[in-house]
């Protein structure tokens, strides 16, 4: 098994993923590691009428994600791992979830937040627990789609958000 | 409390009004006021001519989705609100609903009309445009508003009729995999219009048809230029230029 | 062309300008639509759907969708459509060689149409925030008039760009045509035929299918072959 990508976007499966990512990085797997998604059986089926046949599914809560990342269930599969937030992602890592790099697509405004770029907003919470993923060896860049230009998440934070 | 319906009148108005989903299109918001619009006559055969407060906030923020799947969502709320209306305890309630459908319903227009229907149909029109026939842009119009029309009714009854259940109808019918066939027949045209483009070339050069092969490695390279990000305005000016360029030379 | 012709090419302009983005998305906007349907209101179709061939396949593989604005390629086949018939008569040329320059001098000005396209849509951010004002007030009908108005500034957008291309491409028509004519026509055919190809190259480039290179290779080869030996 192997992590092609692993991205925070608060919309999950949406255009963006499936129409520019999972060609970019030829994925054939999109791992959904979320506690309230995996509760919701009826937002796990609008997920899965989306997705192509060609691409697998799965869908789970982050202990869940966690153990068939871990299992050979996936020994062959190149697979697109997704979070809703830096809390999620910072939870599957220390479940034992281990990617070298997290990309940040997504993450919605709301009050209290600091928005940075166009599509992500982060409060101290956020900066705080990115930097206990990092501080495991992560790497976190933010690129929305594979079109735009990398970056490094401290250039983004440095910048100031408003 | 029995649940109210919405008349024939009502949602053939919902109908056209989605047509005017996008007429305030903003980076702020989206389509928040197109959403509401959609749905107004049915709020009012629901709630009467006053809208309670609560409903104007619930719908009157950010929403976005594919333009042919809104009056299958807008369908959708208008049934969850009248069972909430009628005092029924719903398994999702109408803000979860519109958050959860939003982005997949656009990822699955994007691919399907954007990526699929828009350049087969092109494509199939820029062929008979060759022929020189002005039933061109009739064969493209025709060939991309059937679909068109047929899903955003269509979807409006689904959601009308079946409530949450809409999804599973569109579920079973494989929408991204239809997506992905329709790809492939557009790149198979794609070749079949550049092959007898060269064709007319060499025709016209009189030059022997092999030549025409030299033109496939240019246009694989321009190709992949393209996937790399080069824009349609480089290569023009690029290929433009270079041939006024030989033109001129000699 | 008369008064009356460039008013209605004024029309057209916002007409398929509006079905972009606003306002029922049929496809009149695309080129190989828009630039007949203007070349038959002015008289010339067949010079329309020439225009409309060469500029179609471009910028087809670009979403309208989200935050991206594509370059805009309706009003690049409007007025190019509406350069041909209106400097082509007055420099005195016509048919492919008159196509061709003005779709040249057409395409980079779409990018003007990016810029008022994108200052439409933050008119539309006060709309959105009036609107739902309105709205929470109570005022439903205030929230109508917010939303249909998003429709004008769409439509002013479209025809400003329309308005940029006509006039500076019949300036720049008018310096570089006489220099120009020669080579357009010199090299002919294989201008027409590039712009064609380009298109179709940026579009199978673009396009999110695994095996489409092998499908677009054995298409070509297959067409190619049967038309020699056939």
């Amino acid at each position: 098994m192997s992590i092609v990508l692993a991205r925070i976007d608060s919309r999950l499966v949406h255009g963006q993923v499936l129409e520019a990512w999972v060609p970019y990085v030829n994925a054939d797997c999109i791992v959904v590691a979320n506690d309230v998604v995996a509760g919701t059986s009826f937002q796990r089926m609008v997920m899965q009428a989306a997705v192509p046949s060609s691409v697998k599914l799965i869908i789970g809560t982050l202990e869940e994600t966690a153990s068939i990342l871990s299992s050979a269930e996936l020994l062959k599969k190149r697979v697109l791992l997704l979070f809703a937030s830096s809390d999620d992602a910072l939870k599957a890592r220390q479940l034992g979830v281990s990617f070298p790099k997290l990309n940040l697509g997504n993450m919605h405004s709301s009050a209290g937040k600091d928005r940075y770029t166009c599509t992500i907003a982060l409060d101290q919470e956020d900066i705080e627990k990115l930097q206990l993923v990092e501080d495991q060896g992560v790497t976190i860049v933010s690129q929305c789609v594979p079109a735009d230009r990398e970056q490094n998440w401290h250039k983004l934070v440095r910048s100031g958000g408003r | 409390m029995k649940e109210r319906g919405l008349s024939w009148l009502t949602l053939t108005r919902m109908y056209l009004r989605s047509f005017l989903l996008q007429a305030s299109w903003n980076f702020e918001k989206l389509q928040n006021l197109g959403f509401f619009y959609l749905i107004l006559p049915g709020l009012h055969s629901l709630y009467g001519d006053e809208l309670p407060e609560e409903v104007c906030r619930r719908h009157g923020g950010y929403f976005n989705t594919h333009p042919c799947f809104a009056p299958l969502v807008a369908a959708t709320v208008l049934r969850l609100e009248a069972r909430s209306l009628a005092g029924e305890d719903l398994a999702v309630d109408v803000e979860t609903y519109k958050s959860m459908v939003m982005a997949p319903f656009a990822a699955m227009g994007d691919a399907l009309f954007w990526g699929g229907i828009r350049p087969l149909a092109a494509l199939i029109g820029l062929l008979v445009a060759s022929q020189g026939s002005l039933w061109a842009p009739v064969v493209f119009l025709v060939l991309f508003n059937l679909p068109h029309l047929v899903l955003r009714g269509g979807g409006l009854l689904l959601g009308h009729m079946q409530g949450l259940n809409a999804i599973e109808t569109v579920q079973k019918c494989r929408l991204p995999d239809l997506a992905i066939r329709l790809k492939e027949s557009t790149t198979i045209l794609i070749g079949i219009l550049c092959a007898y483009l060269s064709y007319k070339g060499c025709e016209h050069q009189s030059l022997s048809v092999v030549w025409g092969f030299v033109l496939l490695p240019v246009v694989l390279l321009f190709a992949w230029m393209a996937h790399k990000g080069v824009t349609s305005l480089f290569l023009v000016l690029l290929t433009t230029s270079s041939l006024l360029l030989l033109a001129l030379l000699f | 062309m008369v008064a009356g012709d460039y008013l209605l090419a004024g029309l057209v302009a916002m007409l398929t300008g509006l079905d972009r983005v606003a306002l029922v998305q049929a496809m009149i906007s695309r080129p190989l639509v828009a630039a007949p349907l203007t070349g038959w209101l002015l008289g010339n179709p067949m010079i329309g759907l020439e225009i409309g061939m060469l500029l179609e396949l471009l910028w087809l593989g670009r979403l309208p969708v989200g935050a991206a604005i594509p370059p805009d390629d309706t009003q690049v086949a409007v007025g190019a459509t509406v350069l041909a018939l209106s400097v082509g008569p007055l420099l005195g040329l016509h048919g492919m060689p008159m196509v061709i320059l003005a779709v040249l001098v057409a395409i980079p000005l779409g990018k003007f149409g990016q810029v008022f396209d994108r200052l439409a849509r933050h008119v539309n951010d006060r709309l959105a925030v009036s609107g739902e004002n309105a709205l929470l007030a109570g005022s439903t009908r205030g929230m109508e008039r917010n939303h249909l108005f998003g429709l004008a500034s769409f439509a002013l957008a479209s025809l400003a760009t329309a308005l940029v291309i006509v006039l500076v491409g019949s300036f720049i028509l008018y310096e570089a045509a006489p220099f120009l004519i020669g080579a357009v026509r010199e090299a002919g055919l294989s201008l027409q035929y590039s712009l064609v190809l380009v298109g179709a190259a940026s579009l199978l480039g673009t396009i999110n299918v695994n095996r489409s290179i092998s499908l677009f290779c054995a298409a070509f080869t297959g067409t190619l072959l049967v038309l020699w030996l056939g």
